[in-house]
C-alpha cells in the first residue's frame, strides 16, 4: 500500500466545505461578484469532507470545537466535550440566577445564551498587539508585532485554558473555574484581562524596538 | 523478404549514431515513461523515416507472404503473422519478437538537435530548455501584440472591452502535459512562471484576439456533479420507497438502507442508535445529513456497520446515509450536500511509523552523547 508521507492526504485542488445550511438558502442576487464567482469555482472543483466535530445543527460551533481541541488531553474527545458542555451549562445556571434575581429594569442587559458570552469573552480576551524575540548583535530584544486573527485566537484561549490548570484550588473542578473565568473576562475582569492588559503595556514600553521588525 | 524481417527483429545496438542495427523488438514503446525523462537524443529525423520506409516495405512483403492483401494489412494482421512464422515459448509478451510501427517504439522523443556540421538548427539550443524558452517568448510576444491592439484602440478613442471570460469551466496545463507537448523536462518554477505569464495574457481586456493561441494551453473542466450517478428509488413489498448506500472511513465499511415514511428511527446492527452510540457527537453526526436537509422526522434508517473504531463507524455511516438520501432529493440539494462534504470519502488513514523514528512524525528523544 503506498501512503503519501508529510503532506495532506488531499489533491490541492480540493475545496473546504460549508457546513451552514443558511448560506445555501441566499437567492443569487444578493451575492457579490466575488461570491458568484467562488459558487461557480465550488460547482467545478472537488470538495473535501466534513470534519467529524462539523455539523450543521446549531449546536455545533467551529470556535467552541476548537476550544475543546486545546483542552483536550491525549485524544480523550470524550472527556473535554463533556467538560466543555458542562462549563456552558453552568454558565447558564449562574446567569439564569443573577436574572431571577435582579430588578424589572434590569432584565434586559443580562445575557443568558452561554454561546454569545463564550464569544464576547473570547474577543475581550484577544490581545492586539503581541511580542516577539529578536536577536541583533548578541542581544536579545522583545519587539512589538503585529498579530494575525488566528493568532490572537490561540493566544486567548491558551490563556483561558492554562489560567483554569494552573490558578485554582485542587478541589474545583475545571467546568466551575472555567464559567468563572468566561463570566469575568466578559465582563472585562479577571486574571486572563490582567495578562493581556500586562502584555499591552510591555508593547507600549518597548516600542522604542519597533523598526526592528523586517515584516 | 525474410531476411529483411528478420533484421527487424535484431537486438538494439549501442551508440547515438549506429544507424543500421535498431529494434522493433524492444519494450521502451510499452514502458512508456514521461516524455522528457529520457537521456540525450539519440536519432535524427532522417533515421526515423527511414524506418518507417524500411516498417511499411516489411509489412508489405509480410502480406504477400502470408497471401493476403499488402493494402489492407492492419496492425492485428501483423501481429497474428509474426506469432505464426516466429512462435516462441517465452513466459513474457514483451520479449518475444515483434513488428511495430516505429512510432510505437522509439519513444517520443526529441530527434538530433543538431545537423551534420554539429551546428544546431535552434537559435536557443544552448540554454538547454529551447522548447521552453522559445515557448516564452512567443507568449510574451502574444502579450505585446495585444498591448500594441489596446494602445490603438485607445489612440482611436474606441471604447475596449472587457467581457470576462468564464474561468470556472477551464483549468490550464497540466505540468505533464505541458512536457509531453514540449518534449523536454519542466522544472516547477518554470511550470509555474508559464502558468503566471498565461494568466497575465489572459488578464489583458482585448485578450480575445489571441484566443486560439490560449485554447491551446486550457482545457475544459466538466461540472463535478455529472460525474456521479443517482440511482432511482426502489419499493418494497408495503409499497414504500427506499434506498441504500455504502459508506467507509478508515476500515470502517457501512451499509445503510433508509425508508420513507418514517419516524425518525435509526437502527444500527439491529441496536438503537441511543445505545450503539453512547457519545453525543457520533449521534449528531448520524443526523447531519437530515439536519441538513431539514428532513428528521421523515425517514427511517436500518444501518449495518463493521470494522473501525466508533468515530470511524459513525462517520461511515452518515457518508452510507448522505449517498442514500440522494435519491429522495432534488439535483440542487444533492449539488449542495457535496459543497457541504458530505458525499466526500475522507481519505484520512493513520500515517505508517518510518523507520528511524518512534511514530509517524515523533522522532527517538535526542541525546547529545
Amino acid at each position: 500500500r503506498i501512503m503519501p508521507v508529510r503532506w495532506s492526504r488531499y489533491n490541492p485542488s480540493y475545496l473546504e466545505p460549508e457546513v451552514k445550511k443558511e448560506s445555501y438558502q441566499r437567492p443569487l442576487e444578493e451575492l457579490s461578484e466575488e461570491e458568484r464567482e467562488q459558487m461557480e469555482l465550488k460547482t467545478v472543483r472537488p470538495i473535501k469532507a466534513a470534519l467529524p466535530t462539523l455539523s450543521s445543527s446549531v449546536f455545533s460551533d467551529p470556535m467552541i470545537s476548537k476550544f475543546t481541541n486545546m483542552m483536550m488531553k491525549s485524544g480523550n474527545k470524550v472527556l473535554a466535550r463533556n467538560l466543555m458542555s458542562q462549563t456552558l451549562e453552568n454558565i447558564k445556571r449562574k446567569q439564569l440566577e443573577k436574572y431571577h434575581k435582579a430588578p424589572e429594569n434590569e432584565k434586559d442587559t443580562i445575557e443568558c445564551n452561554p454561546y454569545v458570552i463564550f464569544h464576547q469573552a473570547l474577543k475581550n480576551c484577544q490581545p492586539i498587539i503581541g511580542l516577539s524575540s529578536i536577536t541583533r548583535g548578541g542581544k536579545t530584544y522583545q519587539v512589538p508585532v503585529p498579530l494575525t486573527d488566528n493568532r490572537k485566537r490561540f493566544l486567548a484561549m491558551k490563556w483561558l485554558i492554562t489560567e483554569c490548570r494552573e490558578n485554582k484550588h485542587r478541589r474545583t473542578m475545571m467546568p466551575e473555574k472555567l464559567s468563572q473565568e468566561l463570566l469575568q473576562a466578559f465582563n472585562n475582569e479577571g486574571p486572563v484581562i490582567k495578562r493581556k492588559h500586562v502584555l499591552h503595556k510591555m508593547a507600549e514600553a518597548n516600542r522604542a524596538y519597533a523598526h526592528f521588525r523586517w515584516w | 523478404a525474410v531476411g529483411r524481417v528478420l533484421r527487424l527483429c535484431r537486438r538494439w545496438g549501442a551508440g547515438p549514431r549506429a544507424q543500421t542495427l535498431r529494434l522493433i523488438c524492444t519494450t521502451t514503446a510499452v514502458h512508456r515513461k514521461n516524455a522528457g525523462a529520457s537521456g540525450p537524443e539519440k536519432y535524427t529525423e532522417a533515421f526515423i523515416k527511414k524506418q518507417i520506409e524500411e516498417f511499411n516495405l516489411g509489412k508489405r512483403h509480410l502480406a504477400n507472404m502470408m497471401g493476403e492483401d499488402p493494402e489492407t494489412f492492419t496492425q492485428e494482421d501483423i501481429d497474428r503473422a509474426i506469432a505464426y512464422l516466429f512462435p516462441s515459448g517465452l513466459f513474457d509478451e514483451q520479449a518475444r519478437p515483434m513488428m511495430k510501427h516505429p512510432n510505437e517504439v522509439f519513444p517520443e522523443q526529441r530527434k538530433i538537435q543538431w545537423g551534420e556540421d554539429g551546428r544546431p538548427f535552434h537559435f536557443l539550443f544552448y540554454t538547454g530548455k529551447q522548447s521552453y524558452y522559445s515557448l516564452m517568448h512567443e507568449t510574451y510576444e502574444k502579450w505585446l501584440n495585444v498591448q500594441k491592439h489596446q494602445d490603438q484602440l485607445i489612440a482611436q478613442d474606441l471604447p475596449v472591452q472587457k467581457e470576462k471570460r468564464n474561468l470556472a469551466g477551464s483549468r490550464w496545463l497540466t505540468k505533464i502535459e505541458l512536457e509531453e507537448i514540449l518534449l523536454e523536462k519542466v522544472s516547477d518554477d518554470d511550470y509555474s512562471r508559464f502558468i503566471k505569464l498565461l494568466q497575465k495574457l489572459v488578464a489583458l481586456p482585448c485578450a480575445d484576439i489571441e484566443d486560439k493561441y490560449i485554447q491551446k494551453f486550457s482545457r475544459e473542466v466538466p461540472v463535478q456533479l455529472q460525474k456521479v450517478v443517482i440511482e432511482p428509488l426502489q419499493y418494497d413489498e408495503r409499497g414504500v420507497a427506499f434506498s441504500t448506500g455504502e459508506g467507509k472511513r478508515k476500515t470502517a465499511r457501512a451499509t445503510a438502507v433508509v425508508y420513507d415514511n418514517g419516524t425518525g428511527k435509526i437502527t444500527v446492527n439491529g441496536i438503537d442508535i441511543l445505545h450503539y452510540f453512547p457519545v453525543l457527537q457520533d449521534r449528531e453526526q448520524l443526523l447531519f445529513p437530515f439536519q441538513f436537509l431539514g428532513r428528521i422526522g421523515k425517514h427511517d434508517t436500518v444501518c449495518t456497520v463493521s470494522g473501525g473504531g466508533r468515530s470511524a463507524q459513525a462517520g461511515a455511516i452518515r457518508l452510507a446515509t448522505a449517498k442514500a438520501l440522494r435519491s429522495f432529493v432534488t439535483e440542487k440539494e444533492v449539488e449542495f450536500m457535496r459543497q457541504a462534504g458530505l458525499l466526500t470519502v475522507d481519505p484520512r488513514v493513520k500515517e505508517r511509523k518510518k523507520p528511524g523514528q518512534e511514530g509517524p512524525r515523533r522522532k527517538f528523544t535526542w541525546k547529545k552523547r
